[in-house]
């Protein structure tokens, strides 16, 4: 008797235990979703740079694109890279929508989104440090200021910033999500 | 005899039997519980302990880092050249236009940049033009201050998780402390990897320059000061993956048994 009525109590806070778990995963596709648009939106705005000032001279460059700085392409791959991976696991999040009681696959997620992250936190802020340098120079070693030059390439690479760290945002709320509904039962 | 010993046997047993059954099955339960817990749990313990060993290790990696970005400042020694310019007597007006224009120059050299002055000392015939080159550390940039802030911030988190680390040991059933360790630990991810990377990118600058934006690679004159920023940048990037193993275990640590 005792043995019964403690599997129904078991089985009555079970199902809106369960109703949680799948608000928890709805919202984690809704987040992989907005990261996906944020990722992809800062890789097109970057990758799409390019301009070109209408006067020239035959020693110095007039015209500046995301290729000429490799930490600008390294922004641009990662950005497509973590892009990719958040378009392959919204099978796996909705997946983790019908099926609220899977454990391993809800680690792997949680894994490959940590390391995501970190991809995605490296590249954004490599190209902060440059774009700050490009904004402000540094007088010390001698490296001048390039935007009053070139207005709005510097306006492009800074916008395209803004996507990326609302990206990781998402990113370190995903992995907090994922980590709520592995430890709910 | 024997079957009155049946009889009793079997007339005394149900009774026995009916609530040593009952209390068996009640204490067995727990019991069963208990049994069944412990040997799964183990394995939840020896995840925590190496969340704690590598705790630590991180910990010292950052402190690591910390402190050879923040002592890497280096001033070149004062170097000065004279160049010295003879007055012919009866040049004084072109002396004195000559030195007017060197006093003009002067002016504007030390005004451009604050790596080199130039001082002019006047001599009854003889104008001498000292020239001091100093180069002052570079490591007061923004970039090198958010990296020590920040691999400090990320120390001192480390040092201040640790006896949450030890909770999540003793308790091993306790989802609360391991979501919160999972979650400080990301965001401590985050912060790490970031101070690296922007760190990473001056260091490469440094290394290497940048042709089209006319930024010149320092490297070659700093010498000592590049070794201790690149080792700086090494550091942080161990801290950065053994804080994702960090990470990882805690997810791992999480699953319901």
């Amino acid at each position: 008797m005792k043995g019964s009525a403690a599997v129904e109590l078991a089985e009555a806070t079970r199902a809106p235990s369960a109703g949680i778990n799948r608000g928890i995963s709805i919202l984690d596709l809704i987040l992989r979703i907005v990261a996906l648009v944020c990722t992809l939106g800062s890789a097109i705005a970057m990758g799409t740079t390019n301009e070109t000032l209408p006067f020239f001279t035959q020693f110095i460059r007039f015209r500046a694109e995301y290729n000429d700085l490799p930490t600008f392409t390294f922004f641009v791959a990662a950005n497509a890279v973590v892009s990719g991976y958040l378009l392959l696991s919204l099978p796996i999040s909705i997946f983790h929508i019908m099926r609220s009681g899977a454990q391993n696959s809800r680690i792997l997620l949680i894994i490959l989104d940590t390391s995501m992250l970190a991809l995605l936190t490296a590249g954004a802020s490599a190209s902060a440090a440059i774009v700050y340098l490009a904004h402000n120079g540094n007088a010390k070693a001698n490296w001048l200021s390039i935007c009053q030059q070139f207005n709005s390439f510097c306006e492009r690479i800074s916008g395209s910033l803004i996507g990326s760290f609302g990206a990781v945002t998402v990113f370190i709320l995903l992995i907090l999500l994922s980590g709520m509904a592995l430890s709910r039962r | 005899m024997m079957r009155s010993d049946d009889h009793s046997a079997t007339i005394d047993v149900p009774h026995v039997e009916s609530k040593a059954v009952i209390k068996g099955k009640a204490s067995l339960l727990p019991a069963a519980a208990a049994v069944a817990a412990r040997p799964v749990g183990g394995w939840k313990k020896g995840v925590a302990i190496f969340d704690f060993v590598f705790r630590v290790s991180a910990m010292v990696a950052a402190v690591a880092a910390a402190a050879a970005m923040g002592t890497s400042d280096q001033t070149l020694p004062f170097f000065t050249q004279f160049f010295q310019f003879e007055a012919s007597y009866d040049d004084l007006p072109t002396f004195q236009y000559v030195s007017s224009v060197f006093k003009k120059q002067r002016r504007c050299i030390s005004e451009s940049s604050d790596n080199f002055k130039i001082e002019m000392r006047d001599d009854m015939l003889l104008s001498s033009i000292v020239v001091k080159i100093r180069t002052h550390n570079v490591n007061n940039s923004i970039i090198c201050r958010f990296f020590v802030i920040a691999m400090a911030i990320v120390a001192s988190y480390l040092l201040l998780s640790l006896p949450l680390s030890i909770v999540t040991i003793v308790r091993r059933f306790a989802a609360g402390p391991r979501i919160l360790l999972l979650f400080l630990d990301t965001v401590a991810l985050t912060l790490t990897t970031a101070a690296g990377a922007s760190g990473a990118a001056i260091v490469y600058l440094a290394h290497n320059g940048n042709q089209s934006t006319n930024w010149l690679a320092i490297c070659q004159q700093f010498g000592d000061f590049c070794q201790k920023v690149s080792g700086a940048v090494v550091g942080s990037f161990i801290a950065a993956v053994l804080i994702l193993f960090l990470v990882a275990l805690s997810a791992m640590a999480l699953r319901r048994v």
